[in-house]
């Protein structure tokens, strides 16, 4: 694996580790820990400060029958362990998405398709899957508030340097990018994204109303 | 039991996980659930909304106990996970019944001696981490772990700008990893 350069802000791993994250971020924040030790190392970290801040709040007291009422929900239910998540079918993504379902790949223009991710929306926030061809361009799109982006395979070059598998970037509203494939294989990454996307071209412009992305 | 002697509350988990040892269980449910509460509530979650939070993240205990592993993370690291993933879970965010979050810097509980003499115990480590920061660290640090949105209300709250209160987490974090980092 070629060495990660681009990690997420030491914040926006805390806000990970802290879990204030909208889900679709920390989705692909998840993504990028997955691929990426140094990463997973510093939110192991702040998870321990978590522990540590939890252990430090002062109690409240629960209700009278708090415990009761949980080991009658307990004993009703069974209470053992849930059963494994069932695993969509791309046994190349990393752990942390396997869980989700995944929408049909959806043609987007020549060499490049997306399938959306089944992460609970928030807001207008949702986590969509690329692939795009060699010497292609992401599709056009608006930037209302925050896209993150991790790559999976394949690698893309934008103004703010090369983003090869497992590299992580966060652009918002100011940024302007429209990134070039520049590996020889085709680029998958997992986007969690505000905007809207803007097909370019007139068949782009007939299937708008349908894609729904 | 000292209630908040890491090592002791690992081995509850452990009995919850082998053994379905309610009594071990119960122990638990005594020293975290109360504090979880605290947790939600500072979140902005009202009291009842905080309490149901808090049991859904101790059934949570109960069902995974089997797969902590104490050599992998302490109880409380391995509690915080559980009911941080809850908090993620944006379905559940919603039946919080959100209230306003209280940015008061409301005191903790005083240090547990038990903690401070572990020398070696990591709750120790993390609790000196913790002291070797700036007292305005340590509030930006506690306001990010318990607030939504946390870094725009916390420069409203601190009439500081947004881009002084992230490079001041920045640092908070990056002595956090030097001091708490593995290779030392």
């Amino acid at each position: 694996m070629s060495t990660i350069t681009h990690k997420p802000s030491e914040e926006t791993l805390l806000a990970y580790a802290a879990g204030t994250l909208r889900s679709p971020e920390a989705a692909v924040v998840a993504a990028h820990i997955a691929l990426c030790p140094e990463s997973g190392a510093l939110v192991e970290t702040l998870q321990r400060v978590g522990g540590q801040l939890i252990e430090r709040l002062p109690p409240t007291r629960l209700g009278e029958n708090a415990f009761r009422n949980l080991m009658a929900r307990i004993d009703a239910d069974g209470g053992e362990s849930v059963a494994e998540p069932a695993r969509n079918d791309m046994i190349e993504l990393p752990e942390p998405l396997r869980q989700f379902s995944l929408g049909p790949w959806r043609w987007l223009g020549p060499g490049t398709r997306v399938r959306s991710v089944g992460v609970p929306k928030d807001g207008d926030c949702r986590v969509l899957l690329f692939k795009i061809d060699p010497g292609r361009r992401m599709p056009q799109h608006s930037h209302e508030g925050v896209e993150l982006t991790c790559v999976l395979s394949g690698s893309y070059r934008d103004e703010a340097g090369r983003f090869g598998p497992g590299d992580f970037e966060e652009a918002d509203e100011a940024t302007d990018h429209r990134p070039m494939v520049d590996s020889d294989v085709p680029c998958i990454c997992v986007v969690a994204l505000d905007g809207q996307i803007r097909l370019s071209g007139l068949i782009g412009k007939l299937i708008q109303p349908f894609a729904r992305l | 039991m000292q209630p908040s002697d890491p090592s002791e509350l690992g081995r509850l988990i452990e009995a919850v996980g082998q053994r379905r040892d309610r009594e071990a269980f119960a122990r638990l449910f005594d020293h975290f659930a109360p504090r979880l509460k605290t947790y939600l509530m500072r979140a902005g979650a009202n009291p009842g909304a905080a309490e149901d939070f808090a049991q859904e993240a101790m059934l949570t205990v109960w069902r995974k106990a089997a797969l902590f592993d104490p050599a992998r993370a302490g109880a409380s690291t391995w509690i915080f996970t559980i009911a941080r993933n809850l908090r993620i879970d944006a379905a559940r965010r919603e039946k919080l019944g959100q209230r306003e979050p209280d940015l008061t810097d409301q005191p903790d509980d005083p240090e547990q001696p038990d903690t401070i003499l572990a020398g070696a115990d990591d709750a120790a480590r993390v609790n000196s981490a913790l002291s070797a920061l700036t007292a305005e660290q340590v509030r930006i640090v506690k306001l990010s772990y318990f607030h939504e949105k946390a870094h725009a209300e916390i420069a409203r709250e601190l009439g500081i700008p947004l881009g002084t209160v992230k490079s001041r987490l920045r640092l908070a974090i990056i002595r956090l990893r030097g001091l708490l980092s593995e290779t030392q």
